[in-house]
Parts: C-alpha cells; sequence; structure tokens
C-alpha cells in the first residue's frame, strides 16, 4: 500500500485552470489570465483582454479633431508624444501640411525624452515583477520624475501632454529649459551606470532572466511583434533607422540588435541600451536644434484635414505605433484606426507561456514591456 | 451622436496605375484594382475568395516580401463593408494596402458579411481579426476562435457601424440579453 503511493505514476494527477488576474500586482493596468497548469509548469494561457477597453476609435470618429487630439495621450499612457506623433504625422500626409523644421526637432527631442521615461518606468516595474520589492524601482523613478519637471514646464502636464499637434508643437520652450535638459544628459549616463551595477551582473537577476522566454525569430515575425522585443530576436527593424522619418536621417545612433533567439535578459540589455542612445540623441539636437517658428497649421476648434485616407507609424517604447485615418474633409475623421505595438506583442503571451513553470509567467509577461491601455484602447 | 449620412471620401475619377506588387499578383494570374491613396502608398482591391492565395505569395516571394501584416481593419463605408490590410516588409521598403469590399447591398438581412479568414496562415491576424469582428461585425470564415475580444461576450451590436446605437443605460448594465 504504502509503496503505491510513493510511486508517483500511480497517482491521479490532474490539470489545474488557475485564473490570474484582471486585478494582478504585477500586470501593470488589467489583465486576465486563463492559465491550465500541470503541477507548476504551464501548459495553455488564454489571455483575456478588454477591461480598459474605451473605445478609442469609436471616440475618433465621433469628436471633431481637435477635441480627439487632447484625448489620444491616453492610448497608450507612458509615451503620450508618440501616440499624439503618429496621429499628426497621419493627418500631415492626408493633409499635405509641412512641418516647420524647428517643431520636427522640438518632436524628437520630447519624444526621446519620453522614450527614456517609459524605459525608466520599465525598468523599475520589471525589478518588482521579478522580486527587488523594496528600493531599486524608485532609483529609476528618481530620473524620471527629473524629465516629468520638464515636460511640465513644455506642455503643461506631467504624462497627458497634447504637446503634439496636427501642424507642429504647442509651445516653444524658453531658453533656460534647454540648459536644464542640457544639465539632465550630462547626468544620465552615470546614473544609468548605477542600475546596472545593481542589476545587470546581480546573480538573481541573471538566473530569472538568462534564457527564459525565448523569443525565435520566426515566431517575433508571425506575429507581427516589433520594438526591442523583435530587434532581440535578430530582425534589425527599427523605423527611425529603415525608413527615418521627421529629421533622424541627420542624427547618429546606434539601434542595439542581437543576432540570435532573444531572452528575457537580452531585452533587457537591449532597453539600457536605448536609453543611452536616446540621451545622445538628445545631446545632438541640443547642438542642432535652428530657431524658427513651431507651427504650420492654425489650432482652432474647427480644426479641418482634407478629404483622403493614409497610414503613418513611428517607433515607440514598444514598437510601430500606427494610426490609420479615412477623411472626409469634415470636422470630424471618418474612421480612425489605431496600430498598437502592445497589442500585436502581446498576442504571442499565450506561445511564449507554455513550458514554463508559473513562477516565469510575470518575468515573461513583464520583459515584453505591454502597457494594457495599449493593447485595449 | 453617430451621424448616419457622414459621407464616405469621393474617390477620384481615373484610377490610378498597377504597381510592382499589382503586377506581381497579375503575373501570378490573381487579379486586382488599383485604388486611389492620397499617402501615396498602393493600394489594391481585391476579391475575397482570391485573398489567401495572394497573401500566401505576396508573403513568400522573395523580391515583394511582405512579411509584416501591420493591421487588419474594417471599415463601414457608404455602400460597402471594407476589410483592410496593411503590409509591409522587416527586409525592404514595400507597402502594400489590400481591400476586400463587401457591398452592402449583397448581404442577406440579419446576417453578417463574410470575409476570409487568414489568421491560419498568420497569427497575427488573429487577434485583429477578433477585433474587427467585435467593433465592425464582419465574419471571418474559417477562423478557428472567432469571438468578441474587447467588449464582453454578451455586447450588443457592432461599435463603429454608422448605425450603432449606444445601449440606453450601458454602465448600470440594462442589457436584457445579460446573465451578470
Amino acid at each position: 500500500m504504502v509503496s503505491e503511493l510513493q510511486s508517483s505514476s500511480s497517482l491521479k494527477t490532474d490539470e489545474m485552470i488557475i485564473n490570474m488576474g484582471p486585478q494582478h500586482p504585477a500586470t501593470h493596468g488589467v489583465l486576465r489570465l486563463i492559465v491550465t497548469l500541470d503541477g507548476e509548469i504551464v501548459r495553455h494561457v488564454e489571455p483575456v483582454i478588454g477591461h480598459l477597453h474605451r473605445g478609442q476609435e469609436w471616440q475618433g470618429q465621433n469628436r471633431t479633431w481637435f477635441q480627439y487630439q487632447a484625448l489620444i495621450d491616453r492610448v497608450d499612457y507612458l509615451s503620450g508624444m508618440f501616440t499624439s506623433w503618429a496621429l499628426s504625422r497621419a493627418a500631415e500626409k492626408i493633409d499635405g501640411c509641412v512641418v516647420p523644421e524647428r517643431a520636427e526637432w522640438l518632436r524628437v527631442i520630447v519624444s526621446e525624452m519620453n522614450r527614456i521615461t517609459s524605459h525608466l518606468l520599465w525598468l523599475g516595474t520589471y525589478l518588482i515583477d521579478l522580486g527587488a520589492m523594496f528600493g531599486f524601482p524608485f532609483y529609476p523613478f528618481r530620473e524620471r520624475e527629473k524629465l516629468f519637471t520638464l515636460f511640465e514646464e513644455v506642455a503643461g502636464q506631467r504624462m497627458m501632454f497634447n504637446y503634439i499637434r496636427i501642424g507642429g508643437v504647442q509651445r516653444d520652450p524658453k531658453p533656460d529649459w534647454f540648459k536644464k535638459l542640457e544639465a539632465f544628459t550630462k547626468d544620465f549616463p552615470d546614473r544609468v551606470d548605477e542600475y546596472e551595477a545593481i542589476v545587470t551582473e546581480n546573480p538573481i537577476f541573471l538566473k530569472r532572466t538568462k534564457g527564459v522566454g525565448i523569443l525565435t525569430k520566426a515566431m517575433a515575425k508571425d506575429y507581427g511583434v516589433t520594438g526591442p522585443c523583435l530587434r532581440c530576436s535578430g530582425v534589425n527593424y527599427d523605423l527611425r533607422r529603415f525608413k527615418p522619418y521627421s529629421v533622424y536621417d541627420k542624427l547618429k545612433f546606434d539601434v542595439p540588435y542581437f543576432d540570435k533567439d532573444g531572452d528575457t535578459n537580452d531585452r533587457y540589455i537591449a532597453r539600457i541600451k536605448e536609453m543611452r542612445e536616446s540621451n545622445n540623441i538628445l545631446k545632438q539636437c541640443l547642438d542642432m536644434i535652428p530657431q524658427g517658428e513651431i507651427m504650420a497649421k492654425k489650432q482652432i476648434a474647427g480644426l479641418r484635414v482634407k478629404a483622403g485616407e493614409g497610414f503613418e507609424a513611428v517607433e515607440s517604447p514598444r514598437g510601430v505605433l500606427g494610426c490609420y485615418i479615412i477623411s472626409n474633409g469634415s470636422d470630424k475623421p471618418f474612421r480612425f484606426r489605431w496600430r498598437n505595438p502592445s497589442f500585436s506583442n502581446l498576442s504571442c503571451l499565450p506561445e511564449l507561456l507554455i513550458g514554463h513553470p508559473i513562477a516565469d509567467v510575470m518575468a515573461i509577461f513583464g520583459s515584453i514591456d505591454v502597457i494594457i491601455p495599449d493593447v485595449d484602447r | 451622436m453617430t451621424e448616419h449620412g457622414a459621407a464616405a471620401p469621393k474617390a477620384a475619377e481615373t484610377p490610378p496605375p498597377v504597381g510592382p506588387s499589382g503586377q506581381f499578383l497579375k503575373d501570378h494570374g490573381i487579379s486586382t484594382q488599383p485604388l486611389p491613396d492620397s499617402a501615396g502608398c498602393e493600394t489594391a482591391e481585391i476579391e475575397g475568395k482570391d485573398l489567401a492565395t495572394a497573401i500566401r505569395l505576396l508573403r513568400s516571394s522573395s523580391e515583394i516580401a511582405l512579411d509584416f501584416l501591420v493591421t487588419v481593419s474594417g471599415v463601414d463605408s457608404q455602400d460597402t463593408f471594407d476589410s483592410v490590410y496593411h503590409l509591409q516588409s522587416y527586409s525592404n521598403k514595400n507597402e502594400l494596402v489590400l481591400k476586400v469590399r463587401i457591398k452592402k447591398a449583397d448581404i442577406e438581412a440579419g446576417k453578417l458579411p463574410s470575409v476570409p479568414s487568414i489568421a491560419n496562415l498568420w497569427p497575427t491576424a488573429n487577434w485583429h481579426e477578433r477585433e474587427t469582428y467585435d467593433l465592425v461585425g464582419i465574419r471571418y470564415t474559417g477562423h478557428p476562435y472567432l469571438r468578441r475580444l474587447l467588449n464582453t461576450w454578451d455586447w450588443d451590436g457592432y461599435p463603429l457601424r454608422r448605425d450603432y446605437k449606444q445601449p440606453v443605460d450601458a454602465l448600470n448594465d440594462k442589457n436584457p440579453h445579460s446573465f451578470r
């Protein structure tokens, strides 16, 4: 009898279905995962999304251009500059409106600042996901706060900027602002060294991330994954380099890229490198920015865009953020469609998690840097 | 709120010439109709029955190599339902917009417009098609798991259609079909 119980083959084992979320401390938003477990190993995952669905596309086609411009920072609230930029570029392309050069440079500056804040938040919360609950998350938040103070000065808001508008940018920063930003860019590489000293060589961190959540090249291409996740999986695809828009062709910067099947640790390294590169871009912009006009289109409540349709995309911190607009020449868009990087990146999660222990679920989910409002819109 | 009479943008009088991808498809025996696009990107209309073959050819060909499906979107136009596929490439600068148009007059009363699904050949399309089904109400035939993605399963109507009316009291859940 005793020996019978001890042999595992005769024990009755069964798969167990567990519900993770929607309110889970590590999902940064409301994502529900229905996980089928065999012991500790994940066998099947079904993400249930839509808890944060706010009907952004419906709002787009039922509000005027001017009203909707103010709303779109909420699509991806950690990188609001990029959502505004995607919308503005699509609308400008349809409208045939030429953006003044100074405005283009200002757009690059604020967007790269925004890329840094977005990656800093990812770094802090990712370490929380891995269990470093105390202390570390506040190191990146310190630098993030400095940038938010600068954003507040130029856009009037810390996160919901409404700064990049159709035809240009809203305000011209004072000379003093550029000096503050310059001081930040001098300081920032040392701060990144500080994070790396704590995290990169940390044995616990390496154990949790090396060889975990391997995203192969074929899988990344199949699922339309973009951004750092794609570049870690052997596809060197960055819109800033591949199809240079705005003034990116005048700037010198590296795109972090790994020619292999990337794991969680690679994605961490890529984002750290991206922050350093963004800092380099900021330095160059501060030297090269010309004087001049910043707005080509009058910002009035009756703002109209010519009839036509078009798709335009920018490289956001999470990947290709695009905007497909059909305009009929009236004060409201006819159809509005967002192409969100998080939506496609999240769709590969079920395949990525299979075969991993349940403790790795949040480590892998965190490493693809998904923002749930960006998925649900 | 939703304007029934919101006019769709008018098509240009003369269709543009056939682009490189359209020519490629023509060489392989698939006919497409070039459409105007103000952003300068090649746009073509294709029959629903040819869609899967065309997508497979475009994706696997080495010179066209449209291997990045950016998005699948649904549009409720004036007298058609459009399923729009934005294709790009990871290795070159080709771009193509494919449109499958279903005339509203051809749809039987009480039925949804139906377009063949490409989710089985391209996993990206899986969620995008589910979302379009949810919001615009296009049925993708052959989809492995076609159910609402962003709205709750018991939602009434398709929010991005022109004739959609908001539920009277959606927040407090007065939906008569709901079991909640």
